[in-house]
């Protein structure tokens, strides 16, 4: 390198140096705030407290029925269930469905689907 | 043969972290953007503590042998009587909801906002067995429309046999004969 200088070299490696842990930062921020919107968009649209929700008045209603000292009659167990189902469909956009497969001890189908979240089970009461 | 040329790269270096140090201070220290996707997480928060709440209240807490009725049952019950009825309802839901969903520790309480409302499926209206009603069961600051309320529900079943005395039914409302189940809906908002 007769004569030549080299002074560029290190103003281009520096140059790159320094963009590249710009990048580095920026792609840091970017993930932050990222990280909170997603897990909270995941924990709202699992319907956690609606499934909690509607399973206990459905259970609730099932005991009523089956209760041993004055128990709803079947029209008004059945009335209940209408109210949850036309309930849910209007007002909580969920199709639900639960029926009474046994009576002693109580067996309780339950279904729960919103459309995107489907959830089924079968209560046996304790 | 010493040469001063590297002191020239060490103060401009110096000089160009400085800048740099300054100018991630100030676009940090200045401001913190609120974005449309943050607010998912002050909503999470709320709907958590608007359904704890509406669980509390719909849990009875002194259950005899005759009858198990819970604070929510009694005021959802309790609404839809007489204007007093209504009125003393209204009172009711008002103190022990804002009193759970304000509490905080400390003495700073929480400035949450709320309207309730109950709907329930329309029994009166023979030609639509599947239509709803609702209405309002208390409130404690109106809608204008700029708020970002969310919303929690709590299902309440109501009347006999959950009540011991015997419930007169009441005046116009859809949702009788009972027993019957109800949706208490509440939009949750703070400000």
């Amino acid at each position: 390198m007769a004569g030549l200088s080299d002074d560029a070299q290190w103003i281009v490696m520096m140059g790159f140096v320094v963009s590249l842990s710009f990048f580095f930062l920026a792609l840091l921020l970017n993930q932050s705030t990222v990280v909170g919107q997603t897990t909270a968009e995941s924990v709202l649209d699992f319907p956690k407290n609606d499934i909690h929700d509607v399973r206990s008045v459905m259970i609730q209603s099932a005991e009523l029925l089956n209760a041993t000292t004055n128990p709803i009659s079947v029209s008004q167990y059945q009335r209940i269930q209408n109210d949850i189902q036309t309930l849910s469909l209007s007002e909580k956009k969920a199709v639900v469905q639960y029926q009474i497969i046994n009576t002693n001890p109580v067996w309780l189908s339950i279904h729960y689907n919103n459309g995107v979240t489907s959830y089924n089970e079968t209560w046996v009461s304790p | 043969m010493v040469n001063d040329r590297g002191q020239l790269f060490t103060i401009e270096g110096v000089a160009a972290s400085m800048i740099m140090l300054f100018t991630t201070y100030l676009v940090l220290g200045a401001t913190t953007v609120y974005t449309p996707g943050d607010s998912h997480i002050s909503d999470m928060q709320l709907e958590q503590i608007g359904s704890d709440a509406l669980k509390m209240m719909n849990t009875p807490s002194n259950c005899t042998s005759t009858s198990c009725v819970s604070q929510l049952q009694a005021i959802v019950n309790e609404s839809d009587f007489t204007p007093a009825g209504q009125n003393q309802a209204l009172i009711d839901f008002n103190t022990t909801f804002l009193n759970y969903v304000n509490n905080r520790t400390g003495s700073m309480s929480d400035n949450l906002h709320y309207t309730a409302n109950i709907t329930f499926r329309d029994y009166t209206d023979a030609a639509n067995p599947n239509s709803t009603g609702s209405y309002i069961l208390a409130f404690n600051r109106n809608l204008t429309g700029v708020e970002h309320p969310v919303r929690v529900t709590e299902w309440v079943l109501i009347g006999p046999p959950n009540f011991p005395q015997g419930i007169v039914l009441p005046r116009n409302s859809g949702y009788q004969p009972q027993p019957r189940a109800v949706l208490v809906e509440v939009l949750l908002w703070r400000d």
